[in-house]
């Protein structure tokens, strides 16, 4: 302020003073009677903090249920899994697997299944079975297609949603964000609706402008393309979420300094938007050929892998080897495999798309 | 020749609800191959100015002449300008050498070889040369600062403009990459835009300096004028390190005073006529501590600088800087007489802030050495 007067002089002043009253008061401990509530709760604590003696690795015990948990639940599995991938499956155990006699106690492991070891029967088994190459390139098929169209379309609408011109970001990020918090099987079963040949909605569309019934569940290529659709349908907006968070991000000088430099705006998109976004890219990309991998509700509810066997994929031959058919271990074998391919995948794209 | 003419240039940012003014009517002549400082404090417009004739933001109303032509409604590729920013936007996936050479390969006729050779040069000049093949990230921020000059000067643009490029340095560094950037700029003979908000760069470096505030611009001239003859009182306070010390003064005949019994006799009344109070502004330097005097302050604190010392001191209140020579140092608490030359005073109208009177000592500055050309 040019016409700044005295004023500004002696509220510099009083500034001061307060800070230099301040600084006297937080050195000392309060002493009125009447202390707030929550005062005497944080002095509680930090003289009981003071007085409590520093346990000796304690940090293991806070973190010991996750490892407890996860040995149980996570990693017991997997090993039981590889374990039993060379194995046929019987039944379910009987007698123990090992006792021991401690006297007055007595622990028992009971066996948890009755086993026969096959060795690598199982993996020989399944390269020789044509429903399993049939699944893989179900699953293949899906995701070649799925993957590259989901990713494009959201990598499309988040570009659009991040322009400055853009209204209602808000409003239309919620909407295309909203499948995603769809239940599996209640939208499988829309879709199912919706594709059905004779009542559904979108038969009777194509039918509207004069295109016969699309045999969208009966038809080996329309059902897989069915499966496709709503995959993607589900899965765009997620994607373009993290895809947005991506683009957010980038440092807006960027595009400044590449604007002077004479980039137009495709040579911005090139040079700037796409270096600057793959970590994202990446990471959105791992997780979905992930995902599409691991495709299993839609086609259960929609197609139910059919119509024969075309649209059935690899995990849903693996739940009808072990769990339709009970066959553990052959399962198990198939699940190896399973795990197996997509991990090579992952690695494949992290080379490629993740140097530096 | 690319000089620069600003006309009446206004920017307000209109987000629908609110009007936000920028920059308000804004007029400058920048000649060609002149240094220009824009200073001023935060959110005074300087940034937004210089934005501006970048082509980042598009102009309200007003023009934007480079040489001859109006590039107002130019796109900033279209310009011919370069900008080094305050946090360098180097590209962080391209090695050095293609940060530099980007500008060349998007917007030039180059062949690669030619890119590579021009590059090369640009990199020497700056002393990069061993860091072409490295990433930004690896490099120091001396070092990206270098990288963002390079990137600058490689395209051999008709104007350069610069967004604090120095204020992320440390400043030691800052000092150094002052004089190298002022000599280079010296060498290329190319018209010169810079930004800062620290007045101490602005007088170091600027042909002429341009102070704004709130939109407006205040004054352009060279840093001595502007020191000496500001304006106004927001100029005065601005310009200057330690700050110009400001006090309120009743106006009774030939005497001025103020709080805490300061009393100052004036021989000349014309600046003061029709003012019954205005503001006095007497630089530290300018305030000499004598034996007995008028005026008397106490010392709060002494800040020795070696080759000066820094008195604080308060007056009723009202603090008083002064720089003095080294030999004097007042205990704390204690209480000093001070004076000085009329000449060397400033007085502000209380009201608008303007001068009305400001230094009228010469000062000659005698020329020293020959020029080379």
């Amino acid at each position: 302020m040019a016409t700044s007067d005295e004023t500004d002089d002696r509220v510099g002043q009083a500034y001061r003073r307060r800070i230099r009253t301040k600084i006297r008061t937080a050195t000392r401990r309060s002493r009125r009677a009447a202390r707030p509530v929550w005062d005497r709760v944080r002095f509680a604590r930090q003289d009981l903090t003071a007085a409590t003696p520093a346990l000796p690795r304690v940090a293991y015990l806070f973190i010991a249920p996750f490892f407890l948990l996860f040995s149980v639940f996570l990693a017991f599995p997997v090993f039981y899994t590889l374990y039993l991938s060379f194995f046929e499956y019987q039944g379910v155990g009987q007698g123990s697997l090992f006792w021991i006699d401690l006297g007055p106690v007595y622990i028992e492991i009971p066996q948890i299944a009755q086993l026969n070891f096959v060795g690598l029967g199982n993996y020989a088994r399944l390269l020789g079975n044509d429903l399993f190459w049939q699944s893989m390139f179900n699953t293949s098929y899906i995701l070649v297609i799925q993957v590259p169209l989901m990713i494009g379309l959201a990598l499309a609408l988040a570009l659009a949603l991040n322009a400055s011109f853009m209204r209602f970001k808000g409003v239309f990020r919620t909407a295309i964000a909203l499948p995603v918090s769809a239940n599996l099987v209640a939208y499988s079963t829309v879709f199912l609706l919706l594709f059905n040949e004779q009542l559904g909605f979108l038969n009777y569309v194509l039918a509207g402008v004069g295109l016969g019934p699309v045999p969208w569940l009966t038809d080996g290529f329309w059902a897989r393309n069915t499966i496709i659709a709503a995959v993607t349908w589900r899965w765009t907006g997620y994607n373009m979420i993290i895809l947005l968070a991506g683009l957010q991000t980038i440092p807006q000088q960027l595009y400044e300094a590449a604007e002077i430099d004479g980039a137009n705006r495709w040579e911005k998109f090139r040079y700037v938007t796409l270096p600057q976004l793959k970590p994202v890219f990446l990471f959105v990309v791992v997780l979905s050929t992930i995902g599409t991998f691991k495709l299993f509700a839609e086609p259960y509810v929609i197609t139910g892998g059919g119509p024969t066997n075309s649209t059935i994929t690899i995990v849903q031959y693996i739940y009808r080897q072990a769990f339709v058919n009970f066959n553990l271990g052959y399962a198990s074998a198939l699940t190896v495999v399973f795990v197996a391919v997509v991990s090579v995948f992952s690695v494949i794209q992290i080379k490629i798309g993740g140097e530096d | 020749m690319s000089g620069i003419n600003i006309t009446e240039l206004d920017k307000v940012y209109d987000s629908g609800t609110e009007k936000v003014v920028a920059v308000e009517d804004l007029s400058i002549e920048i000649n060609h191959g002149e240094f220009l400082v824009l200073v001023g404090p935060s959110g005074c417009g300087k940034s937004t100015t210089l934005r501006c004739l970048a082509g980042l933001e598009d102009v309200t109303t007003g023009s934007i002449q480079f040489g001859d032509e109006d590039v107002t409604d130019h796109r900033a590729s279209e310009r011919d300008v370069a900008m080094v920013f305050q946090n360098y936007a180097l590209y962080p996936h391209m090695t050095v050498r293609s940060n530099i050479g980007f500008g060349l390969k998007l917007s030039t006729k180059l062949t690669g070889d030619e890119i590579e050779q021009q590059v090369e040069d640009v990199a020497e000049m700056l002393g990069i040369s061993e860091l072409l093949n490295e990433k930004p990230k690896a490099l120091s921020g001396g070092q990206q600062q270098r990288v963002a000059l390079g990137r600058a000067i490689v395209r051999e643009p008709s104007v350069f403009l610069m967004d604090e490029p120095l204020s992320n340095l440390d400043a030691k560094l800052r000092s150094d990459m002052r004089t190298e950037l002022q000599e280079l700029q010296a060498d290329l003979d190319v018209t010169t835009v810079y930004v800062t908000h620290d007045q101490t760069e602005a007088m170091a470096m600027g042909d002429r300096i341009a102070v704004m505030d709130g939109g407006v611009l205040q004054q352009v001239g060279p840093p001595e004028e502007v020191y000496r003859s500001p304006v106004n009182q927001f100029v005065a306070d601005f310009i200057g390190s330690p700050s110009i010390n400001l006090l309120s003064a009743d106006v009774e005949g030939e005497t001025l005073r103020g709080p805490g019994g300061f009393t100052y006799e004036i021989d000349d009344t014309e600046p003061v006529a029709g003012h019954d109070r205005v503001r006095v502004g007497i630089r530290p330097e300018d305030i000499t501590v004598v034996d007995s005097g008028q005026n008397t302050a106490d010392v709060t604190v002494v800040e020795p600088m070696g080759n000066e010392n820094f008195l604080y001191m308060e007056m009723d209140g009202h603090e008083l800087t002064a720089r003095v020579d080294p030999a004097i140092r007042p205990a704390e608490e204690t209480q000093v007489s001070f004076d000085f030359r009329e000449a060397a005073l400033y007085l502000f109208d209380a009201k608008t802030g303007d001068a009305l009177k400001t230094k009228t000592d010469t000062v000659d500055p005698a020329v020293v050495g020959t020029t080379e050309d």
